[in-house]
């Protein structure tokens, strides 16, 4: 064999769109992947990473062109028919694609999915190659192989169908693993369960990997090098073991610190201890703006196959409060009840039982009146996490603005427009933004505008529901220093919903812990993440990737926090 | 980054590309959009202006019995020697107009019932529904022949007729719609702000749930001219009222010794269909496309 690496990509651009319209996504990408080797391709959204993958396996979409190299060992690959491009996809190359549920046939059961390309392509017998994918879940951490074989993608969690996927890329033995934000749409935990297994089985068969991801700590765990992307250029490479030393280019620092640094020793820093008052979060509920107090949701969902109900505990016994001007998180993995709580407390969803105060006042718990919602939304207002479905593409920004103004005030036409233009500056956007449709906005920019549309109600507190989860490094820590601007000067409390510990630490005064439903923890932010008392919250803090972290299996307990049939919403 | 990064300069807004404009574009960016829309306006234009294009009076007898095309008649003359051309130019009119009126009560009531029973859900949901499946397996043809054999022809019994039976597509695709669209959260949003259901409604839901239902309805009045000229055929048509399916009707009798006679008007209904046919497409394809 000759020393060519596993993967070479050699001067790859990308251009989308024809004549006037032609962007360039990729601008001259080259790098080399060695057998064995793993590189991690970090950067923002639009930076071309993804074009990259695409390129590589030859799948780009219509009106994108390609030039430039890329070798799969001794063979060039860009010059290849598509029938034989199509044995190079599966036969040398394996991709972990972001989502494995819409990558899956709904309609085919795992097994099936797993086999298809032995059987058809490399002509394995259809039980042999039944075989081979049942030990080979065994390998990827899913125990009841055999059982899960027989079952259709949608009684699967998100976690468990990214190690079907891991384990179909591996099954066909290729040399070199693509994958493409194979975790982005995980929890953290589990992250870190999907991540160890890749990282594992990728060296076991010593495999050349190109990991894409914008989570830089991330890939800085599961690879031997990194280069980040910005523009469709590969701006700087580095060895993942000095990543933090070695960055010179002033795009990677930035990267690097637009997180919120990760660090759980309880170093109160001056600004910290300035901000954070000495008063436990289950402080007199007199004091509090908001109090929740046992709070409870219950779905009677219609049982498959016999008759009758079973009861879905969406949120079990919440208890906490949020006191004026305060910052309280709630911490939790998807499907433990985040976004039922939210919405309970803005009035969209009624509870089951439990009592929410307003003022040491309690409020009407059954279905709203238009009024009673009116009037709970001048105390509370949501903003949700993804700002592309949040706002109404149809309408400008300055009309939703104004739609709501003319919901709570009674001021005139000159009034509101003077108002809108104000709450646009207030969320940092020039007044010009009004007229923009949230079509030619950014993610950052759009969610800014939600902001202002819940502000325009002047509420006393905002429930923000993963509200910068969806954004890039940059924009979130824009966006997170926008809320920390907004509290301090209008006294607008928060209630930030997330499972961002990282991000939490740097906004939050209080933490709420919430597993399955329940409230498993309280306390302040710093006590609560130096010292956690609950083992869940020790693991919460476990998976999060930072300096020095690799990500380890952690065998059934990391597994049982997603049952199979409580999937993400 | 620190509080310093908040407020940093933006991008440029583009200029804002009407959402009008390029629904437009697309649509005359396919060849079969543009002739679809071409089409349709010109009989629009027709209809319109139809006495002033038309040369001669349609009911009135202006030349020789049976005529064939001929520079001074150029579709020829009918039995009673009838200008061909201005029967079809004023037919146009009749026909666009049952059309647009049916147009507009179709999508008053289907985008009322679909939005009621979407939004609703629960009993209202089921209640309407099974109001629509019991219109849409209405045989919408016999009942405008049932209703003209009781009350006699006529243009607005006809509108009537059809209007109240050409709804239901359009309701059950409006509710798909608005069953989709309140699980959104710029609806959860308004609801936050405590916007009345009304307004929720009207004001976030429905513009966003009407485009699709009006590229359907390129569709149903398609239909709608279809019937109509078939009901012309068979002789249920207004007497007084030119439209294609008299004429059609009229040529009934002569269809070997003067082709122009059903020629012509079974043309004008193609070319209606056709157009309206095509619109319709490319207006699902425009809108479809930017979701």
């Amino acid at each position: 064999m000759t020393t060519a690496p596993a993967l070479r990509v050699e001067d790859l651009r990308v251009t989308a769109g024809h004549d006037r319209g032609a962007r360039d996504v990729v601008r001259g990408v080259s790098f080399d992947i060695a057998t064995g080797e793993a590189l991690g391709l970090v950067g923002e959204s639009g930076s071309g990473k993804s074009m990259t993958i695409r390129s590589i396996i030859g799948l780009l979409p219509p009106a994108v062109t390609m030039t430039g190299v890329v070798r799969l060992g001794d063979l060039d690959v860009t010059g290849l028919t598509e029938a034989a491009m199509r044995r190079v996809r599966g036969d040398r190359i394996g991709v972990v694609f972001q989502d494995p549920r819409s990558h899956i046939n709904p309609l085919r059961t795992v097994g099936d999915f797993l086999v298809e390309q032995l059987v058809t392509v490399r002509r394995v017998h259809p039980g042999d190659a039944m075989r081979r994918a049942e030990a080979l879940l065994l390998d990827v951490g899913i125990s009841d192989a055999s059982r899960r074989l027989r079952q259709r993608p949608y009684e699967l969690s998100g976690g468990l169908l990214q190690r079907v996927m891991i384990a179909s890329v591996l099954l066909a033995e290729p040399d070199v693993v693509l994958a493409d934000e194979p975790t982005t749409a995980l929890d953290t935990t589990i992250q870190e369960e999907v991540m160890a297994i890749l990282d594992e089985e990728r060296r076991k068969r010593d495999l050349a990997m190109l990991f894409v991801s914008h989570d830089l700590d991330l890939a800085g765990a599961v690879c031997d090098h990194i280069a980040v992307m910005k523009d469709g250029v590969i701006v700087e490479r580095l060895p993942a073991s000095a990543m933090r030393t070695s960055a010179r280019e002033p795009y990677t620092t930035t990267l690097m610190n637009a997180r919120p640094h990760w660090h759980t020793e309880a170093t109160v820093t001056a600004t910290d201890a300035g901000q954070h008052s000495p008063a436990a979060p289950s402080s007199p509920p007199d004091e509090a703006l908001l109090d929740v107090h046992d709070l409870r949701k219950v779905y009677r969902v219609r049982k498959a196959a016999a008759r009758g109900h079973d009861d879905l505990v969406a949120v079990d016994s919440a208890s906490f409060s949020l006191p004026e001007g305060g910052s309280l998180a709630i911490v939790g993995e998807s499907g433990s009840g985040k976004t039922t709580l939210a919405r309970m407390l803005v009035g969209l969803t009624s509870p089951t039982s439990g009592e929410i105060r307003l003022d040491g006042r309690p409020v009407s718990m059954g279905r709203l009146s238009t009024r009673q919602r009116r009037q709970r939304g001048r105390a509370l207002q949501m903003v949700f996490q993804d700002p592309y479905s949040s706002l109404d593409r149809r309408q400008t920004v300055g009309s939703c603005l104004s739609e709501v103004l003319r919901l709570h005030t009674s001021l005139s036409s000159e009034q509101r427009r003077r108002r809108v233009a104000e709450l646009v500056e207030q969320v940092g956007l020039p007044s010009r933004h009004a007229e923009a449709r949230p079509r030619s906005l950014s993610g950052g920019e759009r969610q800014r505008v939600a902001i202002a549309r819940a502000l325009a109600a002047e509420p006393r507190a905002l429930v923000l529901d993963e509200a910068v989860s969806a954004l890039d490094v940059s924009i979130q820590a824009q966006v997170l220093a926008l809320l920390e601007r907004l509290r301090r000067d209008l006294g607008v409390a928060l209630l930030f919903i997330s499972h961002d510990l990282p991000v939490v630490r740097r906004l939050c005064d209080d933490v709420v812990v919430m597993h399955r439903g329940l409230v498993v923890e309280c306390g302040l932010v710093l006590d609560v993440l130096a010292a956690p008392r609950c083992a869940y919250t020790q693991r919460l803090i476990d998976s999060v990737p930072r300096d020095g972290w690799r990500p380890r299996r952690r065998g059934r307990d990391g597994l049982s926090t997603a049952t199979d049939l409580t999937r993400s919403s | 980054m620190s509080a310093t990064a908040d407020g940093v300069p933006f991008e440029p807004v583009p200029p804002g590309a009407g959402q009008r404009r390029s629904v437009l574009r697309g649509i005359v960016s396919s060849p079969s959009g543009l002739f679809g829309a071409t089409l349709t306006a010109t009989l629009v234009v027709v209809a319109v202006f139809a006495p002033a294009l038309a040369p001669y009076d349609p009911f009135g007898i202006d030349g020789p019995v049976l005529h064939p095309p001929s520079g001074t008649h150029l579709l020829g003359t009918d039995a009673l020697g009838r200008d061909v051309f201005s029967g079809v130019i004023h037919g146009t009119r009749t026909s666009l107009l049952i059309a647009g009126t049916v147009g507009a009560l179709v999508l008053l009531i289907g985008s009322f019932v679909g939005a009621v029973s979407g939004y609703a859900g629960r009993w209202a949901d089921d209640v309407l529904m099974r109001l629509t499946e019991a219109f849409q397996v209405l045989p919408r043809f016999f009942l405008a022949i049932v209703v003209i054999a009781f009350f006699g022809p006529g243009v607005d019994r006809l509108i009537i007729v059809l209007g109240c039976t050409s709804w239901p597509m359009l309701a059950r695709l409006v509710r798909a719609e608005v069953l989709s669209l309140k699980q959104r959260e710029f609806v959860a949003a308004a609801q936050a702000h405590g916007a009345s259901s009304v307004r929720v409604v009207v004001r976030e839901i429905l513009p966003n749930a009407l485009p699709p239902a009006i590229a359907l309805l390129g569709l149903i009045l398609a239909q709608v001219i279809l019937i109509e000229a078939s009901l012309g055929f068979i002789g249920l048509g207004d007497p007084n009222a030119m439209s294609w399916g008299y004429l059609a009707n009229t040529a009934q009798r002569f269809l070997r010794v003067a082709w122009w006679l059903p020629l012509f008007p079974g043309l004008a209904i193609l070319l209606a269909v056709l157009g309206l046919n095509l619109l319709g497409d490319a207006l699902t394809e425009a809108l479809g496309g930017r979701r």
